[in-house]
């Protein structure tokens, strides 16, 4: 028998639904059918813990919610919802599902104390036509550690049933859709709601609730459920700490179904990362004892260099780290490296910083490793031999070496440096299958061809061809709007350009001065536009604010994933200046002013929270002058975006993962070419605000 | 829809190539990983539940791991399920890193657990007591784990510690008994308390039973040959 990390893991994860127990001695901040905190069909005043990233299936007779849920901090909550109601034209003709998308914000104003209540004021629905708009006040309190009392007051629908007056005034329509509904919000009649929680066991949970929305639409005017009764009641069992289900009796007449996939960006699914030990560093023998092995007399021999290079690649290729370039004194070697594996920088430099340990000779006592992305140093990390060695395994060693290390600019690569010369492949190239979600369960699944060729660091030709196997996609109708259809019709795209060329693409990075970074893509920039692209951009690296100017010429491409423009005969010049912040904590903060794909003019606000683990989780609004009228139903462009690292969930070494952006409603106003790899997010992980946060890694 | 499951499942069972390596597809090494488990079940299952056929004695094992005459430790855990016999990997003065057949890896100064790697919830670093301290029963030392805790971040756990002297014992060993002194070590914070065992022959630790982290509890450590 072994002790295999594999093992380890499995032990791991049953050993993390097991032991959850103790951690929900306090009572858990259950969701609910929305996918919000709160009780059945109410919300509560209660929060998630910070950073909980939630996905929630809720069904009521025939209508569905998916619901995506961040706690964004402690106090501040916000989620993205698909709502289907099926038989729409059970009583008036028509379509016979109707869609909604929506955006839910909460803040919980009063945390829970020994006698004060958690309080949370939540707006559901803020900014689409208003199919679920309400607006509410929610106080929660727990007694003991088995029951919980929610009272609230609700406005719009939650305020629809057995109405107390309206305290603020009469609720006008909404009045432009897509745009926040803030003259509607407290506005009209309000209602109370109440509920009650009791916790049974660590598994069990009874709710029951008094509704305050009477379901007007679906029980009055489309006949889709019947709401004989404001009482709801139900169970839920918790099933580990991930996983929640609930079943319901709702308005005396409907069973409802919840299901919840609760995740906590923060602590890996694993316990921590697994995969091999790294290599002991190599100690030195003492100058004492040993003076000639520091003789620096080995840099005059002529194969050294190479030798050298091919023992450190034999190293390095271990934890998928290869060479870029190396070059050396007697006393300093500087390797610049491209990790293709390791989630974490600081990890890759330890790993790096072995590996010199093991083949470089004595008399080299300082280490410069220069993490390369996209051919660019993105900085210099420098360890000093003897540090390494000395620290190897003493306690808090983490801290002790970054004290000692420095992060400066990556500078040129020194002049007499070994060259690049068949370090890595040139031609790089992989078959995998992709997924093209348009939402949440629903796009198509298929095959990608990627490939790319280096003609030298930083200059690449890549591309990459997709070919859809399945799809569950509805299928496209014409775009109408009367902008440019630059993003409109992307359902075109997927309808006629299946086994299209999604990019092709030549790409030209270049750090030409400290702090100053460059990159031009030429080419198949993207599915829809294809032209070329500039950008550059002041990034210090130990700076949190970084500035950067981006320039593109494009031509829509035509929709049949081919080489041509013939379809639409339209090309823009858009163009960019931005600020990023990085406000600390993993709070990144991103300005952008300029021209966009329609030839509207606007700024764009975006706010991430990333982890050190990869997670990142964001929020963007774009306002530019084209009219909340001329964008459509949307309004203007808004959404969110998340990526969760595959290492997360598995604990193994890879830097892939999965993605979405979703926005309520798409329009070609606020459109922004989609290039890869804009410079600030590819070096921001070797910089001090990438590198520090996980810093510890680096003895991993 | 049904298209849609169809072709989950052929994704599945695809594997992507290409001599891209940004890292193994882990949809695939997971499944891997799972037939593979399942064929060893298969087959220890038809050898009638003995790995490798026969039974060996442990006298015969022990003679057998004397013979190669490399230092051996075992480790078992019961939160690991499982036991195992580490070589050295590394000895640097009086540290000495010992290393899992799967590349999992344990550092000792002494014998006193310092350092895990490849475990998952591993302990980063650690300030530890001496087998001198251990040795002092009654005085009161500082005892610091260091890990990685939510995202990543360095986290700490800090103890006050005394040791007691439980008393001489007998203990066997892979079919080898030893007389040691049993060393009961207990380190308490506000928020909680541990206990470590060490087994001392001499001025070295022949067994212990030491805590490495929250998810992995207590592991057990046994010197079979020096």
């Amino acid at each position: 028998m072994q002790l295999s990390p594999r093992h380890v893991l499995s032990s791991l994860v049953l050993g993390t639904s097991l032991c959850s127990s103790p951690a929900l001695a306090e009572m858990t901040k259950t969701l609910n059918l929305n996918g919000t905190t709160g009780l059945i069909d109410m919300p509560s005043g209660d929060a998630q813990d910070d950073a909980t990233f939630s996905f929630s299936i809720g069904n009521i007779g025939p209508i569905t919610r998916t619901t995506l849920s961040f706690q964004a901090t402690e106090r501040l909550s916000a989620s993205f919802r698909f709502q289907a109601w099926r038989d729409w034209d059970a009583v008036i003709p028509g379509d016979a599902k109707e869609t909604d998308r929506s955006i839910d914000l909460r803040y919980q104003v009063l945390k829970e104390g020994r006698i004060a209540p958690a309080v949370t004021i939540g707006l559901i629905d803020v900014t689409s036509r208003g199919l679920f708009a309400s607006e509410y006040i929610a106080a929660t309190k727990t007694f003991g550690d088995k029951l919980k009392v929610t009272a609230g007051l609700g406005w719009g629908r939650l305020g629809s049933y057995q109405g107390i007056g309206s305290p603020f005034g009469s609720r006008p329509p909404v009045d432009p859709v897509g745009t926040p509904n803030a003259d509607q919000w407290f506005r009209g009649e309000a209602a109370p709601f109440a509920g009650v929680e009791y916790k049974i066991n660590d598994s069990w949970t009874l709710k029951g609730e008094y509704s305050s929305d009477a379901y007007l639409m679906e029980d009055g005017e489309r006949g889709l459920i019947e709401r004989d009764s404001p009482f709801n009641f139900g169970i839920e069992y918790q099933r580990g700490p991930a996983v929640r289900f609930g079943v319901y009796s709702l308005y005396g007449s409907e069973v409802g179904l919840a299901f919840h996939v609760i995740l906590d960006p923060k602590s890996r699914a694993t316990g921590g990362i697994v995969g091999a030990a790294p290599v002991p560093v190599k100690a030195r023998p003492a100058r004492a004892a040993d003076p000639d092995a520091y003789d620096g007399g080995w840099v005059t021999q002529a194969d050294a260099g190479p030798i050298l290079r091919e023992n450190l690649a034999k190293r390095l290729a271990a934890d998928g780290i290869s060479i870029e370039d190396l070059a050396y004194t007697a006393t300093t070697v500087q390797v610049r490296i491209r990790n293709g594996r390791i989630d974490a920088g600081s990890q890759a430099i330890g790993r790096t910083a072995r590996a010199l340990s093991h083949v470089m000779p004595a008399s080299v006592e300082v280490f410069e490793i220069v993490p390369v992305v996209n051919g660019i140093g993105a900085s210099k990390v420098t360890i000093r031999r003897s540090d390494l060695e000395m620290l190897e395994y003493s306690a808090d060693n983490a801290t002790l070496l970054r004290e000692r290390i420095t992060v400066t600019d990556a500078g040129a690569a020194p002049a007499f440096s070994l060259g690049d010369e068949n370090l890595y492949p040139k031609f790089r190239w992989s078959l995998k299958p992709a997924v093209r979600l348009a939402e949440p369960a629903k796009g198509d699944i298929g095959l990608r061809l990627s490939g790319s060729y280096d003609f030298a660091p930083g200059l690449v030709l890549s591309g990459s061809i997709y070919k859809q196997l399945a799809s569950n996609r509805d299928s496209a109708s014409p775009s109408t709007s009367v902008l440019p259809h630059v993003r409109t019709d992307s359902g075109l795209y997927t309808e006629f350009g299946d086994l299209g060329l999604e990019r092709l693409t030549l790409a030209w990075f270049a750090h030409p001065a400290e702090n100053i970074y460059s990159r031009v893509t030429f080419g198949y920039l993207e599915r829809m536009h294809a032209g070329i692209s500039g950008e550059v951009l002041w990034k210090p690296v130990d700076s949190q604010l970084a500035l950067g100017v981006e320039l593109n010429y494009t031509k829509q491409r035509d929709t049949d994933g081919g080489l041509g423009f013939d379809e639409y005969d339209y090309d823009v010049v858009t163009g960019y200046v931005s600020a990023y912040y990085d406000f600390g904590n993993g709070y990144l903060g991103q300005l952008d002013v300029g021209r966009y794909l329609a030839g509207d003019v606007g700024a764009t606000v975006s706010l991430d929270r990333v982890f050190a683990n990869g997670w990142r989780v964001g929020a963007f609004a774009t306002v530019t002058d084209v009219t909340a009228e001329e964008f459509g139903e949307g309004g203007f462009d808004k959404g969110i975006r998340f990526s969760i690292p595959f290492n997360w969930a598995l604990g193994t070494d890879t830097r892939r993962g999965f993605g979405m952006t979703l926005r309520p409603k798409n329009g070609d106003g606020g459109a922004r070419v989609d290039v890869d790899d804009r410079l600030y997010n590819s070096l921001r992980e070797y910089h001090t605000d990438g590198l520090d946060p996980d810093w510890g890694r680096v003895w991993r | 829809m049904k298209q849609l499951a169809a072709g989950v499942v052929l994704l599945a069972v695809l594997t992507a190539c290409g001599n891209d390596k940004s890292g193994p597809n882990p949809m695939v090494s997971a499944i891997g990983a799972m037939a593979k488990d399942s064929v060893a079940k298969v087959k220890a299952r038809k050898s009638g539940g003995k790995t490798g056929g026969k039974s060996v004695s442990v006298e015969d094992r022990r003679a057998e791991l004397e013979k190669a005459g490399k230092p051996i430790l075992r480790v078992s855990s019961k939160t690991l399920g499982q036991t195992s016999l580490l070589t050295v990997l590394d000895a640097k003065g009086d540290v000495l890193t010992w290393k899992t057949r799967d590349g999992a890896t344990f550092s000792q100064r002494s014998g006193v657990l310092i350092q895990t790697r490849g475990l998952g919830a591993d302990l980063m670093s650690a300030e530890a007591p001496s087998v001198g301290q251990l040795m002092r029963p009654g005085t009161s030392y500082r005892r610091i784990y260091y890990f990685l805790g939510d995202d990543d971040q360095g986290t700490r756990r800090t103890y006050d510690c005394t040791t007691t002297i439980v008393g001489k014992e007998s203990i066997e060993i892979m079919g080898r008994s030893y007389n040691a002194t049993h060393v009961s070590e207990t380190c308490e914070r506000p928020l909680g308390k541990l206990n470590n065992d060490y087994w001392i022959e001499g001025a070295s630790i022949r067994q212990s039973r030491q805590w490495v982290s929250g998810a992995i509890g207590y592991v057990e450590f046994q010197r079979v040959i020096d």
